[in-house]
């Protein structure tokens, strides 16, 4: 399966795979249609990845655009990733690390507001967090622009073009990620552990740092991931936020291709499937992404 | 939480070890003077600052600093426009179909000082105004299969009305309006189809009985369905069909289609411009990579990647060595005479782009 | 002594509405006012921006077909994700992860490159194609670029990663021990899916799918990348009109628009939601 070449590194790590039977699949026909039909999804998704990995091996010429198969295999467009693409990327990398983080400091509380506060048309307040959703991205894009120079006028500090102006635009799409999948964990957690905690003496910072936060944390991983990968893969915002000298990864690779185009676009793209895949194994280790599971996704 | 702390202490080192640090500019006699550019990003940025910044000689070593706004020309035009004129940059490449606007809004310079630009003798005077240079042109015209073409009989197209063909039917790829040539192209089919600058109806009608089977916004996608024979004919710029050869789609050719008693062919420039507001502080600098853009090595470098035609006379005769592009492309003056320039002064692009946006959808 | 959760809101929410109220009021105020072209407004307040909207056909098709196709996307995104978020949701063993990783580094290469994967794959000459008529269910190849089903297509590399991820969660809120019993007592396999599965998670699918929904109704980039330009969604329309004529006016019209449509399909949706089935909602 095409699918499973990019990914036989992540399963080569740690125990070998156990054959699970699944309650129910009595007939090995449903079985495998089943999974059949599951396998086409990953098709859809991976074999654009499997065409770019595939093309950035072809040696071609700096005149060649995308081929597939690739005819003459080199790593030749590897060394020829142009310093933009790397700052680029190293921008990408701070600002969805940034943004994401600052998403889980935003979202967390409001989670924890929304959840438990008693307060009335809690649906309104939980709507106006959800709503950054359903605004078209390049609308918040130039009215985050038109914002800046608003707001420059009548204090005299213009935050557009700069690193702060552009983290604002994505930790604003990111928040609703975290208050999403840490609402949806806080929904089942169960409020008498905390009680316990607290009726055994310990403060209500240490109950929040030792109980709540231990049982919230999979869903604050899991929407920021959410934050990271928006913020990562986001062309709309990022084509009015982004400054002199500084672009994004995708707005480089947009624009990139306008007027020209690169070989080693291809290069650089097959780099950052390789890097989410580190990324991913680095999270394995470090929390196990069987609790980022755990905790699902944000409805 | 331990193992948070852990994952940002990580991905904040690898960060840090990413960021790359620039080194100190060399003293000059541009010392200290730090300017802006628009331009289009990518590799289009790159020859720019590798030809005009970074070489010896260039901007860096004289002391200034460039960065650059990348984007498209109207993108780079909407953000001074959100910016209400506030210098976005100080040097700004542009097309010919977005320079009246500029003027209409007053983001540019009233004049040039050309004794900053040697480099301006080396272009023919109607590529220079006391406002503005030109910084290169494209030819406009038909890049086509030419196997597939005899293969199915289909006759050597001579213009546009040439593709109305039962066999070419949703073969052919048309710049889409808001694509870098879509408003010259567009403008070369409404003239050749009888119509002109203020009636676009016949070329919108002439487009419809073509059958296009998509618009293209970027020419790497049309030389990928070349190659892949989704498409046989794609209409743009030399350079797309010229690099489709080079990577070898050999059976590509290029027609100039004939667009009326006069005309042959269809171009589009680009325009360089000092932004009005540019502090004065780093007009020099400004002048000095306007010069150094015009220089014939930085045209010659431009012009031999992505096949646009260089408006430095030296450059241009350079070119003629490139026998793919000297098959492909008109290089005497004559022929360039003759070719096509939309008038857009005076004319509503917005109409055109609302009377496509109605005629294009399926 | 009783936790505070109503203050602790606060801050978080001041800077969401902030952000949100300032950023689409400067916005939309444009919508109120004439436009005179590149940038430049009148100064009286009208409501002809919306008047043009509502009576032209062509504004009305594209908001129209907009809708459809987001929803086509929405119901792709949930019959082609439900079952993998299902799979992974009931592996036990490292797979779930690999899987998994799969879903999350697809969605990590942005549109503008994987657009060429897609280009060749679904060429005449690609492989999706041959094999489709290979096994004779097509006789000539179905293109992707340039029409709906391109758009439709390209949506769903923007929706289906997350809604794997989002389904996921609500998979999990469905006890295994319910299936087993389900099973225990004599139900199939296609029983415990019509019986036990898809209502128990129909609430939780239900608003899966108005966030995909939203998130396809505000798209760009993959439907301007795949729709080739012949295929006009509100927000591909919006790009067009802010970035190419520069009218901020029509811009903020439309973008209202869209942002009251996406309101009133979301409200009525949950209206409908909660009058089916009288059962309160979770907090998304």
């Amino acid at each position: 399966m095409t699918a499973s070449t990019p990914l036989a590194t992540t399963a080569s790590n740690g125990t070998r795979p156990q054959p699970q039977r699944q309650p129910g699949f009595h007939f090995p026909l449903a079985k495998v249609s089943f999974y059949g039909f599951c396998s086409l999804s990953y098709i859809f998704l991976l074999s654009p990845l499997v065409v770019v990995v595939g093309a950035s091996l072809h040696r071609g010429s700096r005149y060649t655009v995308v081929k597939f198969p690739p005819e003459e295999l080199s790593l030749y467009w590897y060394t020829q990733i142009p310093d933009a693409h790397w700052e680029a990327l190293t921008l990408s990398f701070s600002l969805a690390f940034m943004a994401s983080i600052l998403a889980c400091i935003v979202g967390i509380p409001a989670a924890l507001g929304l959840v438990r506060s008693n307060i009335p048309v809690k649906g309104l307040f939980s709507s106006i967090f959800r709503a950054p959703l359903q605004i078209p991205s390049i609308v918040t894009g130039v009215a985050f622009l038109q914002m800046y120079y608003l707001f420059g006028d009548l204090t005299g500090i213009y935050v557009n073009g700069t690193f702060a102006g552009l983290l604002l635009g994505h930790l604003f799409v990111g928040i609703p990620y975290v208050v999403g999948t840490v609402g949806a964990v806080l929904q089942r957690f169960d409020t008498r552990l905390e009680e316990a905690a607290l009726s055994l003496g310990a403060g209500r910072i240490t109950t929040f740092r030792r109980v709540t936060l231990p049982v919230i944390m999979p869903g604050v991983y899991a929407g920021g991931l959410y934050a990271f990968m928006v913020s990562f893969g986001d062309v709309p915002i990022s084509i009015f936020l982004s400054a002199p000298g500084f672009v994004t990864f995708p707005v480089e690779l947009f624009y990139g291709m306008e007027n020209d185009f690169n070989p080693s676009v291809l290069a650089s793209s097959t780099l950052v499937i390789l890097f989410s895949l580190g990324l991913l194994l680095l999270m394995q280790r470090i929390v196990g992404l069987e609790n980022l599971l755990r905790s699902g996704g944000g409805s | 939480m331990h193992s948070l702390l852990k994952l940002s202490v990580v991905a904040a080192a690898a960060g840090v070890l990413m960021m790359s640090a620039s080194g100190p500019a060399a003293a000059g006699d541009l010392d200290g003077q730090e300017i802006k550019v628009c331009t289009w990003g990518g590799s289009w940025r790159d020859i720019q600052r590798d030809n005009v910044v970074t070489n010896p000689g260039g901007l860096e070593e004289r002391g200034a600093t460039v960065t650059f706004v990348t984007g498209s020309p109207q993108d780079n035009m909407a953000k001074l426009i959100a910016a209400r004129g506030q210098p976005v940059c100080d040097v700004i490449e542009i097309l010919d179909a977005t320079w009246d606007q500029m003027v209409e809004l007053d983001f540019v310079v009233d004049e040039l000082d050309f004794s900053l630009l040697p480099n301006a003798k080396h272009l023919a005077d109607w590529q220079i105004g006391k406002n503005f240079t030109g910084s290169w042109f494209t030819q406009e015209g038909i890049c086509y299969n030419a196997e597939k073409f005899a293969e199915h009989g289909i006759p050597t197209p001579t213009t546009y009305k040439d593709l109305i063909h039962p066999k070419l039917e949703g073969l052919i790829q048309i710049p889409d309006i808001t694509s870098g040539g879509g408003l010259a192209n567009f403008g070369g089919i409404v003239k050749a189809a009888g119509g002109d600058e203020n009636n676009v109806k016949p070329g919108l009608d002439l487009i419809n009985a073509m059958n296009v089977k998509k618009f293209w916004k970027r020419g790497s996608e049309g030389v990928t369905l070349l190659e892949n024979g989704d498409i046989w004919a794609l209409i743009s710029h030399v350079g797309w069909c010229m690099r489709g050869h080079k990577a070898g789609q050999t059976y590509l050719k290029f027609v100039h289609p004939i667009i009326d008693d006069e005309h042959v062919g269809v171009n589009k420039f680009g325009f360089l411009s000092i932004v009005k507001n540019s502090p004065m502080e780093v007009r020099a600098a400004a002048h000095a990579y306007i010069n150094g853009y015009l220089d014939e090595e930085t045209q010659f470098q431009m012009s031999s990647r992505a096949g646009t035609i260089p408006v430095n006379v030296n450059a241009q005769a350079r070119l003629a060595q490139d026998p793919v592009l000297a098959e492909m492309a008109v290089l005497d003056a004559e022929g360039i005479a003759k070719e096509y320039r939309v008038r857009y002064k005076g004319i509503d692009i917005t109409t055109w782009n609302d009377q496509w946006n109605r005629a294009v959808t399926q | 002594m009783k936790a505070r959760w109503d203050l602790i809101l606060v801050p978080s929410f001041v800077l969401s509405f902030v952000l949100m109220a300032a950023s689409q009021i400067i916005f939309l105020r444009a919508s109120f006012y004439k436009d005179l072209g590149l940038g430049r407004q009148g100064e009286d307040i009208i409501f002809t921006n919306y008047g043009r909207f509502f009576t032209d056909e062509f504004y009305l098709s594209v908001l129209w077909l907009t809708i459809q196709v987001s929803f086509l996307a929405m119901l792709f995104t949930l019959v082609f994700g439900f079952p993998v978020a299902y799979m992974i949701a009931r592996l036990r063993s490292r797979w779930a992860m690999v899987l998994l990783a799969g879903i999350v580094i697809s969605t990590f290469i942005t549109i503008v490159i994987k657009v060429f994967g897609i280009y060749i794959m679904f060429s005449a000459s690609g492989i999706v194609n041959q094999t489709l008529m290979g096994l004779g269910i097509l006789d000539k190849p179905w293109t992707v670029i340039g029409n709906d089903a391109g758009v439709v297509v390209g949506l769903m590399h923007f929706t289906l990663g997350f809604g794997v991820l989002v389904l996921y969660s609500v998979v999990q809120t469905i006890p295994r021990s319910l299936e087993e019993a389900a099973q225990i007592h004599g139900s199939n396999r296609w029983r415990v899916w019509t019986r036990v599965i898809i209502p128990l998670s129909l609430p939780g699918v239900t608003v899966s799918a108005l966030m995909i929904f939203n998130m396809c109704m505000g798209a760009f980039t993959s439907a301007a990348l795949l729709g080739g330009g012949r295929v006009f969604t509100l927000p591909v329309l919006i790009q067009r009109v802010v970035i190419m004529e520069v009218k901020y006016s029509m811009g903020g019209t439309l973008a209202a628009v869209l942002l009251i449509s996406v309101l009133l399909i979301n409200l009525l949706s949950i209206y409908l939601m909660t009058r089916m089935r009288k059962q309160r909602l979770v907090i998304t």
